[in-house]
């Protein structure tokens, strides 16, 4: 399983990104297992990157393929497919339901394709210490919870690639490092590739290659 | 295990607009209703009305004559019928046969023998045999042959045993009638005359005159009378219904008269047809209405939702499932009140079976099939209607 950027420039970007970047307007491939840390400054991108590689926008120019597939070709349940058995994501902006319990937003993810048994939400959940948060509305936590709560969703289904984007922004070193742990295990578990975009280059990542933005 | 639709179900806003939810609900059950009242009273008048006239093989024959007006008096052209009418009459697609009541054209009398002392100037006319009701095999007459077969109409009959009293005949049953030898007088231009020996064969209820075989008045028409050409004032006409509403248009508009009491079931069907046509019609204007109420209700519980529908299609749900399962939400509601529906047509159909039309036998009290084949229809039409209009919405969203 492979992805693979083709001279890929958002069309809102200027011609001149393609010189200063490592990604934008390069051949690129990232290989299944791989971890690949992608460093940027705010605006210069990475947000952009992780939807176009979910299929969520396509505001680009040149080509994104999943092994041999053109993403610009995806039908709607094409995307569904790739959403929920291929690749997983966590945004940003976290996107939770904000009416449903921790544990009701973790199970809307599960269900769609269970890698794992319920309880082990449960285990994730204390693990990464919001175990007695389960059963509060997803907007009662705090961002660093439901940032929390984000990770752990994007670890219940099977991948072959996980991005992150800026999944640390609103937890501390100690639970970083925690969330990163439990990542790493899940992603080597599937062997699947890890595409890490972030402000600056985290430690406790062990990145296999590393682009600046 | 099977994806399940319990989890996504809270993430569909419903709760605040459930009246015009249940207004649509209630506003489809009315529309069904009406509509399938009116169905099945359509069926009902068409099984009420339509056997009533005396019938042949399944067809109704009537007679039909050119209204004559202080205008056309004394016109034979005018009155008679020509054989273009004839024809044009046979063509229309609602006519199964047409054949001409041909009458005598040399005076001609009746007498009732020795039996029955009476003689009167009378007619005689001929029609096909397929259009004689009570036809015996011995209705046949050769050149030579002494005895003439005659069929009589019931009515004549009656109309004689009224005032035979009074002249001091005897009363005749049908069963002597039958047997009863008569003098056939016809008579030359010239005043001089033959007599023939008659005898009824039949009575018959649908032909209102007196019939011989055909060959015989072609024979003595063309022996006794004095103009060749052919041309009748009646004609019988043989339909498949005579309450076509059609075939009641076509003669009103040739202004050809018919016998009013073979048709006026004709006139009250159309009436009542159109009224339940009107009230059928009505319904199913109430069920689109209901229909497109209930599709806004969807639309907005859709547009509602749009933050979640949309998150859920991010995460990986199928938008095609999602719109099944949406549709599907709505299944038991639409069958309920379909059904609610179809328990209240059935009911209204007993009571007017059992209470307005005592129990008559043309009519069933179960609900005709048709009316069950609309109700399943309507409840897969809301479904797919449904399913399509959240279908378009949520591939939208992708």
């Amino acid at each position: 399983m492979t992805i693979t950027l083709q001279d890929v420039l958002p069309s809102y970007f200027e011609e001149s990104r393609r010189q200063q970047s490592e990604v934008w307007g390069k051949q690129l491939v990232f290989n299944k297992g791989e971890y690949i840390k992608i460093v940027a400054p705010s605006g210069s991108g990475k947000s952009s990157l992780t939807h176009f590689l979910y299929g969520m926008r396509n505001e680009y120019n040149g080509n994104l393929l999943y092994d041999k597939a053109n993403l610009k070709s995806f039908t709607a349940e094409d995307f569904a497919r790739y959403r929920k058995d291929h690749i997983s994501i966590v945004f940003q902006d976290l996107r939770l339901f904000p009416e449903q319990t921790v544990r009701e937003n973790l199970e809307l993810k599960r269900q769609l394709n269970p890698f794992h048994p319920p309880e082990k939400i449960t285990e994730m959940a204390e693990r990464l210490g919001i175990g007695s948060k389960l059963s509060t509305k997803s907007r009662i936590c705090s961002y660093g919870e439901q940032q929390r709560v984000a990770i752990i969703r994007s670890l219940l289904q099977p991948f072959d690639f996980l991005l992150l984007d800026e999944p640390f922004s609103h937890l501390d070193d100690n639970n970083s490092k925690k969330a990163m742990e439990l990542m790493l295990e899940e992603a080597k578990a599937r062997n699947a590739g890890i595409l890490f975009a972030d402000l600056e280059r985290i430690d406790f990542f062990p990145w296999t290659r590393l682009y600046h933005l | 295990m099977a994806l399940s639709f319990q989890p996504v179900k809270p993430l569909l806003q419903t709760g605040t607009n459930a009246w015009s939810r249940w207004f649509s609900y209630a506003g489809l059950g009315i529309g069904v209703l009406l509509l399938l009242c009116s169905i099945q009273m359509y069926i009902n008048i068409q099984q009420l009305l339509g056997g009533d006239s005396p019938r042949k093989d399944g067809y109704d024959f009537i007679s039909i004559s050119k209204t004559i007006t202080n205008e056309t008096m004394g016109q034979l052209d005018k009155n008679l019928f020509t054989e273009a009418d004839m024809k044009e009459l046979g063509s229309k697609p609602f006519v199964e046969g047409v054949s001409p009541l041909l009458a005598n054209n040399f005076r001609f009398q009746l007498s009732g023998g020795s039996l029955v002392p009476f003689v009167s100037d009378f007619f005689i006319e001929s029609l096909d045999d397929s259009f004689i009701d009570t036809l015996p095999p011995s209705f046949k007459w050769q050149a030579g042959d002494d005895v003439v077969p005659i069929i009589i109409a019931s009515d004549f009959l009656e109309i004689y045993n009224v005032f035979a009293p009074g002249y001091g005949l005897p009363q005749i049953s049908e069963a002597t009638a039958t047997q009863l030898g008569l003098q056939l007088i016809c008579y030359h231009p010239d005043g001089t005359r033959e007599t023939f020996r008659g005898r009824v064969v039949a009575l018959s209820d649908r032909v209102n005159s007196i019939i011989v075989p055909k060959n015989f008045l072609d024979w003595a028409n063309g022996k006794f009378g004095t103009t060749k050409e052919v041309r009748a004032s009646r004609l019988y006409v043989k339909t498949k219904d005579a309450n076509n509403p059609d075939f009641l248009s076509f003669l009103q508009q040739k202004s050809y008269k018919v016998n009013k009491d073979k048709t006026k079931f004709g006139r009250v069907k159309q009436v009542l047809q159109g009224i339940f046509s009107g009230l059928g019609i009505f319904g199913v204007l109430v069920v689109v209405l209901a229909l497109m109420l209930f599709s806004f209700y969807l639309q907005l519980m859709i547009a509602r939702s749009k933050d979640n529908l949309q998150l859920l299609l991010v995460l990986g749900y199928s938008p095609n499932w999602l719109s099944k399962n949406v549709a599907r939400r709505f299944i038991p509601v639409y069958i309920l009140v379909v059904v609610c529906a179809v328990v209240l047509t059935q009911l209204m159909q007993w009571a007017f079976h059992h209470f307005a039309m005592f129990d008559r036998e043309e009519l069933t009290t179960p609900l005709h099939w048709s009316v069950f084949a609309v109700a399943a229809f309507l409840v897969v039409l809301s479904l797919v209607t449904n399913y399509r209009m959240v279908r378009r919405l949520l591939y939208k969203m992708v």
